[in-house]
Parts: C-alpha cells; sequence; structure tokens
C-alpha cells in the first residue's frame, strides 16, 4: 500500500497552534459548556442556600466565610487540590475510553501503600528515593487498574462492579498490612506504618505547611494527560474505542488492548495521588487515611466534563470548598458538611446540563406565555409560587410532629413532592396543574384534621390556610381557562 | 337547508417552514395541499427536508413558521398523540417496534384499553388477604364490630375494583353540567378534573385488554388483506410483516391519513407489490396516502401527484400521467442525471480472492453462512444480491476480519487469511465500506480530519517516531490528507475541524469511501453503498466503483437494491439463506428471474456461470 509522499508543513503546525486554541476557546462548543457549569455551580449555590436558610443559617456570611477562608488559604486549596487533580485525571482518562473507573480510592490506597513500602524500608539516595517511591506508587496503580481493565476487555466483565469491588479489597488489604499485617509500626496502638525516611519526603514550598512539591507533579500531569490523549496513537484509538467501539474495531484498532491499557493507566494516575500524599504531607500510611478521595476524583471529573484543563478547574474548585470549608465553620458557624451539600447539588445539576436547558426553555416561554395571556398567565403564576412555597413548607409545616406522628411527616412528604409537580405542570402549561393543586389542597386539609386531633394547633392551622389558598388558586385557574379540551381527559 | 363546503384536502400545510438550532434550514417556506383520498408522494433526496415536513405533520417536531389545516381544521399539534387523535397515522422507515413483545402488545402499545376479566394473581392475594384481615376482625374485636367492619371492608375491596367503572360513571354524569354557567359549571369542571387524574392513576393497575386488542387486529388484519398472526413475536417474523404491523398500527389508532416513510427500502421485489395491492385498496376506501421516498419507480406506478423537494424548498407538484422518471430526477437534482451507468467490458485479471467452502455460525450457533464458495478477480466487479438477512452481512464479516468462519478458507492473492484480525485484513489489502456508516464506518464524534485518518492512524506518515519512541500523531499529516481528499470526492464540509455528525449522509457515505479507497486496496468490499443515498450521490458512488474496477481493484458489492447490481455488475451471486444458489450473468438474466432466486425459488434447470 504506497501512498504519494506527503510532506510534513512544519511552518503551518507552529502558526496554527495558536490559532487552534484560540479558535477552540471561541467555539460554541467550549461556550455553552462554560455557561452550563457555571449555571449548574450557581443553581447549586442557589440550592444550598435555601437549604442552609431552612435550617437556620445565613447563607450570606457562610458563602462570605468560604470565599474568604478559600483566598486567604490559597496554599490550603493548591495543597487540596492536588490529589482530587490526580484522581480526577484518572477517572476523566478512563472516561475517554468508555469506561467507568470508580474504583479511584482503591487504586489510591495501593499506590500509596507501596511507595510506603519502599519509603520506610529501603534506604537509597536523595533524589533516587524519591523517584523510586514515586515509580513503585504509578505501578502499584497500573497494575491494579490493569486488572479490573483485562477483566473487562477480555471477558466482558463491567469494570462498574470489579472496579468497586477491588477498592473495598484494597481499602481492607491495607488496613490488614498496617494493623496486624507486615507494615503495622511496631510499638503503636494505631493502625497506622512507619514513618517513610527523609531522603523519600517530597519537600514543601513556599514555606507552607501544606503546599508541597507534589502540586506541581500533578499540576504537570495536566499537560501530559492532554498530549496522550490527542496527539498519540494509543490515545486516538482509546477516543476511537470509547466513542464507537464497533467503528473501531471495523478500523482495525484492538478495542480489548485499548480497553485494558486506558484502565491500566487510569490506575496509574490514581496510584500516583495516593503516592504523592503520603510523600509530601502524612509520610505514612494512616488506615483509611483517604476520605474518599478517589470518590471526589469521580465528580471532579464530571464538573470538568472529562477534559484534563477542565479537570484542573473542577479540582480548584473543590480544593477551594473544602479549603473554605473549615473557615465557614469555625467563622460563620455553619457545619463543614455544607461544603459536601453544595459538592453534591454541583455534581447533581452538572450532570444534568439538559435540567438546566428545560428549565430556562421553559421557564422563558412561561414568562413570556404570562405576559401575552394575562388572564390565564395570572393564576398560572400564583399556582406555580404556591408549588414553591408548598415544596418548602411540605416538611417544615410538619417538623414539630416528625417524632410524633409518621404520619403526618409522610403526608408532608407527600406534599412537599407534589407540589414540585405543580412546579412542573405550570411551566410546561399542562391543563393538569389545577388539578394538582387541587389535591395538594386536599392534602394540607387532611394534615390540618389530622394535626387538630392530634393537638398539633400550629400544624392545624397552617395547612388550613394553605389548603384554602390552594383550592382558591384552583378554581379560578379553573376559571380563567381559555378553552375547554376534553382531550386527554376523554370518556369512552 | 344550510350549505357546508367540505375542503378537499385532507391535510393542508402552508408556508411551513423549520429551522433547527444550529442554523440548518430543513424545510424553507413550503406549501403542500394532500387531496382526500389520493396517494401523494413526497420525492426528494436525502437531506431535502421530506422527512422534516412529514415529522412537523405528524407532531414530532414543531414548525417554526406556517399553518398546519388537518380537515380544513387549523390546529397546532403538540406531540403525535394530538396527530394521532386527528386520524393520521404514520409508518416510519426504521421501525418503531420492540422485539420481543407480540404484534398485539405493539399494537397497543400507547394506546392501551382496559378489559374484560380479573388478574387471577391479584383476585387471589386479595381473597387471601381479606380472609385473613377478617380472621383478625373476629379474634380481637366482638361480634358485631366485627361484622360492621367485615362489611365496611369488603365495601372498600369491592369499591376499589371497581373504581375505575365508579370514575367513569362520575364522568359520565357529570359532563352536562360542565358547560353550565355559575358555581355548578365551575363545581363540575373542578370535581371533574379531580376524578379524571384519579380515573388515569386506577387504569395502570387494571387488567389489559389484550384479547379484546387482538380480535379487533384480526379484524383490521382481515378487511385490509394484511395478514399477520397477533400471537407472534416480532422478532420472529419477517421485515415485510413487521412493515404489516407498522400499518395495522396506525389503522387501529383510526387513522384516515397514512404517511409511510420510505417503506419499499426494506422489502423484496414480490413484497413491493404486495405492498402496492395493499395502498390501492386504502385507496379505495377512501384512506389518503402520502409516500416519502427517493426512488423514482414507486411514484411513478402508485401515486396521483407528486411533490417533488430539493434543498428543503417545493420545487413543483406534478401529475403522475403527466410527468416522467427523468424529469422528476431533474427536478430532484437540479440537472439531468444518468440512470444506467456508462461503462466499458470489464477485463478481469488474476484471481484476487478466493473464498473455498466458507461456513460461518452466529452466536446462537446457527449455520447463517452454508459452504459459501467463489472467485474475485481483479477489474471486476461481483455483485451479491440479497435480501437483508440471508447471511450476507457474517460473510462480509469474515472477509473483513471481524467474525471467524467455522470452516473454510479466505485467500487474497494466495495468502490465507481466514479469521485474521480486522488490521491484518487492511493490511493485506481488502478496504470495506460498511453497510452501516453510522455503526461501523465513522465515528461520528470525531472530526472529519480524524475519521479519514481512521485505520491508517498508527502508519506513517500518520504516526511517527520522536526520540525513539514509537506512536506520535503528526497532526498536520491528517490536516494535509483531509484537504486533499475533501478536494479529490467533492464532499461537501464547513471545516475540517467540523465533527463528522454535521455532515449530511451523501457526504459522510463519500467520507468513508474516499478513507478506505486512499489505502489503496486490492480488494474492495463494499456493502449497501448507496443505502439512504439520493440519486446525485448514488450516481457519484457508482462512478467510483466502476472507475475502481477500471483501476484494477477487485469490487465485491453487496446491495439489495437489484437495479443497482444489475447495473454496476460484471457477475452477478444469488444469496438466499446462507447458501450461494447462483451466479448470473446481467446480460441474460432479468430481475424477475432474480427476484426469485432472491426469494429462494429455484429453478430446476439454470445454468451457472463461474
Amino acid at each position: 500500500m504506497n501512498q504519494e509522499p506527503i510532506t510534513i508543513d512544519e511552518q503551518s503546525n507552529e502558526s496554527s497552534r495558536f490559532n487552534q486554541v484560540f479558535d477552540k476557546l471561541q467555539s460554541r462548543e467550549f461556550r455553552s459548556t462554560i455557561f452550563h457549569t457555571t449555571i449548574s455551580i450557581l443553581m447549586a449555590l442557589v440550592v444550598a442556600a435555601i437549604i442552609m436558610v431552612a435550617t437556620g443559617y445565613d447563607p450570606l456570611s457562610a458563602y462570605s466565610a468560604l470565599g474568604l477562608g478559600a483566598l486567604l488559604n490559597f496554599d490550603q486549596v493548591l495543597w487540596k487540590a492536588t490529589p482530587l487533580l490526580l484522581a480526577g485525571l484518572s477517572v476523566a482518562l478512563a472516561f475517554k475510553c468508555g469506561l467507568f473507573n470508580i474504583g479511584a480510592e482503591g487504586q489510591l490506597y495501593m499506590g500509596s501503600i507501596a511507595a510506603t513500602a519502599v519509603g520506610y524500608m529501603f534506604a537509597l539516595p536523595l533524589g533516587i528515593h524519591i523517584i523510586a517511591c514515586l515509580a513503585i506508587g504509578v505501578l502499584a496503580g497500573f497494575l491494579y487498574g490493569l486488572l479490573p481493565g483485562i477483566l473487562r476487555a477480555y471477558r466482558g466483565a463491567h469494570e462498574v462492579v470489579t472496579t468497586m469491588m477491588l477498592s473495598y479489597a484494597a481499602v481492607k488489604f491495607t488496613q490488614w498490612l498496617v494493623s496486624e499485617g507486615p507494615m503495622h509500626n511496631p510499638g503503636d496502638s494505631r493502625s497506622v506504618s512507619p514513618f517513610i525516611l527523609e531522603t523519600a519526603e517530597i519537600g514543601k514550598i513556599f514555606g507552607s505547611p501544606f503546599l508541597s512539591w507534589a502540586f506541581v507533579i500533578a499540576f504537570l500531569c495536566v499537560p501530559l494527560v492532554a498530549f496522550f490523549i490527542n496527539k498519540t496513537v494509543m490515545g486516538y484509538e482509546m477516543r476511537a474505542v470509547g466513542l464507537n467501539e464497533e467503528a473501531a474495531r471495523t478500523a482495525g484498532i484492538d478495542a480489548k488492548k485499548n480497553m485494558a491499557l486506558a484502565l491500566g493507566l487510569s490506575g496509574a494516575l490514581s496510584g500516583l495521588a495516593g503516592t504523592v500524599e503520603i510523600q509530601s504531607y502524612y509520610h505514612r500510611f494512616y488506615d483509611g487515611w483517604s476520605a474518599g478521595l478517589g470518590f471526589d476524583g469521580i465528580t471532579v471529573a464530571v464538573l470538568g466534563r472529562n477534559s484534563p484543563w477542565g479537570v484542573l478547574g473542577g479540582a480548584l474548585f473543590f480544593g477551594g470548598l473544602k479549603a473554605g470549608g473549615s473557615f465557614m465553620q469555625t467563622n460563620a458557624n455553619v457545619p463543614s458538611e455544607m461544603v459536601q451539600v453544595i459538592q453534591g447539588l454541583v455534581v447533581l445539576f452538572v450532570a444534568a446540563p439538559k435540567l438546566v436547558d428545560w428549565l430556562s426553555k421553559h421557564g422563558i416561554g412561561f414568562a413570556s406565555w404570562i405576559k401575552n395571556n394575562p388572564k390565564s398567565g395570572i393564576p398560572s403564576l400564583f399556582s406555580f409560587g404556591y408549588g414553591i412555597l408548598c415544596a418548602f413548607l411540605g416538611i417544615v409545616a410538619v417538623g414539630p410532629a416528625v417524632e410524633t406522628s409518621f404520619m403526618l411527616l409522610l403526608l408532608g412528604l407527600l406534599v412537599s413532592m407534589g407540589s414540585i409537580a405543580i412546579i412542573v405542570f405550570n411551566l410546561i402549561r399542562d391543563q393538569r396543574s389545577s388539578q394538582i393543586t387541587m389535591l395538594i389542597s386536599i392534602c394540607w386539609f387532611l394534615i390540618a384534621i389530622a394535626g387538630f386531633t392530634m393537638q398539633f394547633v400550629s400544624i392545624g392551622t397552617t395547612s388550613l390556610i394553605l389548603g384554602s389558598i390552594g383550592i382558591i388558586i384552583a378554581i379560578w385557574i379553573i376559571k380563567t381557562r381559555p378553552e375547554v379540551i376534553q382531550g386527554q381527559e376523554g370518556i369512552e | 337547508m344550510h350549505l357546508e363546503v367540505l375542503s378537499i384536502y385532507a391535510v393542508e400545510l402552508e408556508n411551513i417552514s423549520k429551522t433547527f438550532p444550529g442554523g440548518v434550514e430543513a424545510n424553507k417556506n413550503i406549501t403542500l395541499r394532500i387531496e382526500k383520498g389520493e396517494v401523494h408522494g413526497l420525492l426528494g433526496e436525502n437531506g431535502a427536508g421530506k422527512s422534516t415536513v412529514m415529522n412537523i405533520l405528524y407532531g414530532l417536531l414543531s414548525p417554526s413558521s406556517g399553518k398546519i389545516k388537518i380537515n380544513d381544521e387549523e390546529i397546532v399539534l403538540q406531540s403525535p398523540e394530538d396527530a394521532i387523535s386527528r386520524g393520521v397515522g404514520m409508518v416510519h422507515q426504521h421501525f418503531k417496534l420492540i422485539q420481543p413483545l407480540t404484534v398485539t402488545e405493539n399494537v397497543m402499545l400507547g394506546h392501551e384499553s382496559p378489559g374484560r376479566g380479573y388478574n387471577r394473581i391479584a383476585l387471589l392475594v386479595t381473597m387471601l388477604f381479606a380472609a385473613f384481615s377478617i380472621s383478625l376482625f373476629f379474634s380481637v374485636m366482638d361480634m358485631l364490630s366485627a361484622m360492621i367492619v367485615t362489611t365496611l371492608f369488603v365495601l372498600v375491596i369491592i369499591i376499589l375494583y371497581k373504581s375505575f367503572n365508579i370514575l367513569t360513571f362520575l364522568l359520565v354524569k357529570l359532563q352536562p353540567h360542565y358547560d353550565k354557567p355559575g358555581v355548578v359549571g365551575y363545581l363540575a369542571k373542578v370535581f371533574s378534573d379531580l376524578f379524571a387524574g384519579l380515573r388515569n392513576v386506577v387504569s395502570l393497575f387494571i387488567p389489559l385488554g389484550i384479547d379484546e386488542a387482538a380480535e379487533r387486529i384480526r379484524q383490521i388484519a382481515e378487511e385490509n388483506g394484511l395478514a399477520v398472526d397477533p400471537k407472534a413475536k416480532i422478532l420472529d417474523i419477517s421485515v415485510g410483516l413487521q412493515q404489516r404491523v407498522e400499518i395495522i398500527k396506525a389503522l387501529y389508532r383510526e387513522a384516515e391519513v397514512l404517511i409511510l416513510d420510505e417503506p419499499t427500502s426494506v422489502l423484496t421485489p414480490q413484497e413491493v407489490d404486495e405492498l402496492f395491492v395493499t395502498l390501492n385498496r386504502f385507496r379505495d376506501t377512501g384512506k389518503t396516502i402520502i409516500l416519502i421516498t427517493h426512488k423514482l419507480r414507486e411514484p411513478m406506478v402508485l401515486c396521483d401527484r407528486i411533490s417533488v423537494l430539493r434543498d428543503g424548498e417545493l420545487v413543483g407538484t406534478v401529475n403522475r400521467k403527466e410527468t416522467s422518471p427523468e424529469e422528476l430526477a431533474k427536478m430532484m437534482v437540479g440537472r439531468s442525471v444518468v440512470f444506467h451507468i456508462e461503462k466499458g467490458p470489464a477485463t478481469p485479471g488474476e484471481i484476487v480472492l478466493n473464498v473455498n467452502e466458507l461456513s460461518i455460525d452466529d452466536v446462537r450457533g446457527i449455520t447463517v453462512v452454508d459452504n459459501i464458495s467463489f472467485e474475485l478477480r481483479a477489474g471486476e466487479i461481483f455483485g451479491l444480491a440479497g435480501v437483508q438477512g440471508n447471511g450476507q452481512t457474517e460473510l462480509i464479516e469474515a472477509l473483513t476480519g471481524l467474525t471467524k468462519p467455522k470452516h473454510g478458507q479466505i485467500l487474497v492473492r494466495g495468502t490465507d487469511v481466514t479469521g485474521k484480525s480486522p488490521r491484518k485484513m487492511r493490511e493485506v489489502g481488502i478496504a470495506h465500506v460498511p453497510e452501516d456508516r453510522h455503526k461501523r464506518g465513522l465515528i461520528l464524534p470525531f472530526t472529519i480530519e480524524e475519521n479519514l485518518a481512521l485505520g491508517d492512524h498508527y502508519l506513517e506518515p500518520y504516526a511517527s517516531k520522536k526520540a525513539g519512541v514509537k506512536g506520535f500523531l503528526n497532526l498536520n499529516v491528517f490536516k494535509t490528507n483531509a484537504r486533499r481528499l475533501v478536494s479529490d470526492y467533492s464532499i461537501k464540509v464547513g471545516k475540517l475541524t467540523d465533527h463528522a455528525n454535521t455532515l449530511s449522509g451523501g457526504n459522510q457515505q463519500k467520507l468513508v469511501v474516499a478513507r478506505e479507497l486512499s489505502s489503496k486496496p486490492i480488494i474492495l468490499v463494499a456493502a449497501q453503498p448507496t443505502r439512504g443515498l439520493d440519486v446525485g450521490a448514488t450516481e457519484y458512488i457508482h462512478n467510483v466503483l466502476v472507475n475502481l474496477r477500471d483501476s484494477g481493484v477487485g469490487v465485491f458489492l453487496i446491495s439489495a437494491e437489484l437495479d443497482e447490481i444489475t447495473s454496476l455488475s460484471d457477475r452477478i451471486g444469488v444469496i438466499f439463506n446462507g447458501r450461494l444458489v447462483a451466479i448470473k450473468d446481467p446480460d441474460t438474466t432479468t430481475p424477475e428471474e432474480l427476484g426469485l432466486l432472491m426469494a429462494g425459488h429455484v429453478n430446476q434447470t439454470e445454468e451457472v456461470i463461474l
């Protein structure tokens, strides 16, 4: 198969690279991604603020403390971001090949324990010791990722199951190693390993007690992974397999080999994450030292949409959240678990760009419909507001009775969820909005009855009021409905 | 006496325009008026906008502007349900059937109705529960209270079971009060809404009227000559029968306007004739039919009037009697189209491909390719005719390394390549244009450059060594290669860095062909190369294949389009049930003979020309 020689044009290579990056930044896709990510983060912050208000905290002071904390302790932000970055890259790389590596945690542990072992068991000269530990840690992670990779590629064992299970195995195995096994620190009552030798430690930078060269290593991995994915044959083949395995196979690509290697490399990155944490900060292996860093890596990868530079952004964002979280706890009295709530909400909204699209499309449609048809629009708007109010108050109103009456709690839950239906039906201008409003009002009356019989006067009165409001709104909607179409509720 | 002016039009689409987000103008100001009881053809190339405008009529898409009138009533369609309730039914090109379910279940889907009878197991469970509860009442309470509670309990159970009928009864009673003014009317509406909602919820739990539906399907099938077994599973019946199920689905929903999207693309010539008979019968019973197609034969045979779309615009509507295939093609493409490829005689050279007694089993262990042997020479086109599903796909997979055969041999210029990997097959010189370009041919999210390099991406000059390590891509080579191929094959693209899914079907196919041919193969396996392509793109691909033949490549052409096989091939093989039943000379055989062979009727006396 001869081809005409195609000359490699060095000139165009240089000038076009800048143009390429510039074009990419300007492209519709990129702008849409930024838009969606920003909106998702904003929506998460808004919902978290609502939760804070409902539970009695002040969101404004919380967020300002969060931001301030992150800015003041920027070295902590970068330190926290380091393992997140590497774990995120790990998950993102696997995903490029169409695989879900959720066992990053386990690969992290295996990498770190291997590095710890080399760290204290062997005395090597400075410089070489560090590299040796890093290398072994990466290798351990690689092998631990290669195993489920081979199982998936050649036997079809779904990697979600195998990586998850192997993750548990790794955590337990390392636990044994440092509690009763050969790596237990002699004479210590805790489950820890001995300290690694000083020659294996990665030094801190900028005089910070937290930040070290580990961040630099992690940061360098970003362009490295990006280069691998986009500019090597293996990266190309992995992406092809991830996007369309059939077509890749038809074109001659060995899908199996690529899948196994992808998980292996993914494991290597997670292993590196574990290794640098031990070498730079902990200096020894504590049982359970990683409080879910591997899983946080998954959320970082999702936020970064599986692109290396996006993962960097995501890692910095989550690092900021974590670093600011403890500041928020001390200075605004908001529990640092709130950070995890925000984290979860961000992932929820990021993973649903369609939700964002749907909300914005229908939201705008709803708003313009109200403007054009005020007669039927205004009651609908009231119903919409009622829905939001009830979604909130459903739980809050039955609050006082939560411990004593299960039924009230259930009813409250029902009202809250049903109110979401009110919101949705109004947004899509469905006919059934009046029905649902009516139904929820009836539920409120039921709660009122139950409340009064159980001597909860406050619940009773609130529910009575809310139920009456609901009935009025529902009747108003029906009264102003443009035409009666018997379409959906057709009688046979 | 009062005059009612009835429109002669069943459906009117006025000034319909549709622009998709992203800027594609699929329909530009199209006005179509379909008369009642006519068979109206909608003709156009791929990308012309025919499916878009019909999807708008069916409620799957909403127009950017324009009016839709069904039976002289202007409406806005929110979903296919609206269209169906107004008597518009659509049979799609890709069937919307669920394979493991039966015909009845598929026809009922989305249109379920409750049936008589009860779910026996539910009844049993209820009885057991009732027995248990009643005995509990009697053991815990005194006689009198127990009896009261039991009666109430039984009443509640009966009401629950009959709730659907009770609610229906209440709704019927409320119906006349609906339009009354004042409080009465409002309350009536309020309670109707409530009861209707509850009724919808209850209807989810009551038993399905499958037997009633099956009976109705049998009736419809008989009345329209569409014999099908309501209890058969979709995966067990032929494609032609599946299409009948789709038609029955539309009739079950009492469609008066039937839209058929490319109905003959999956049928044998005989099944096409049967379909035509069915459609004629529909026309006789007063139904309106809209036939979407890009083939020219069908509208000429079947339609009363034909509308031609090109590039999203209506070129014109003509009467069948006043037009010809040539004129229609000209309207579709904008220029005169050559139907029969001018090709010189073949000059076959050495044997490049030898297939000896090849047998392949599928995953279930059933033999799908049964002892096939044939030869392919350099510089000839060997066409394989046959209805889809007779083993062609598996044969192609074996030739391209995607499946290992059970027995037999594949030799390329004497080298045994049986069971080797796809990469090895490529390296030996077999290029493959797959039959499903979306599934196997292209990686749609990849850019055009990346797709054009697929397959050879690991070789020089696409990849090279840097510092002694293999495997670095030269992306500028990707670019120059793409630039060259795009211009050589006239592929209409925006930017080379656009994703492949932005291209039209024809251009995507050109991309695949360009890529495969750029590796300078010895053998080309072309599977359904013009499937889904319009007249213009088809003409182009045919020319490419003939040129390839003339330059000494052996072309193995597999197609379900008989016209394509007969006009291009130098020799024609027919496959049926995994066997090569005949090899014919295109000059001496007829479409009828081939059609019979494709359907399995083997002549007693036949000449096999090797």
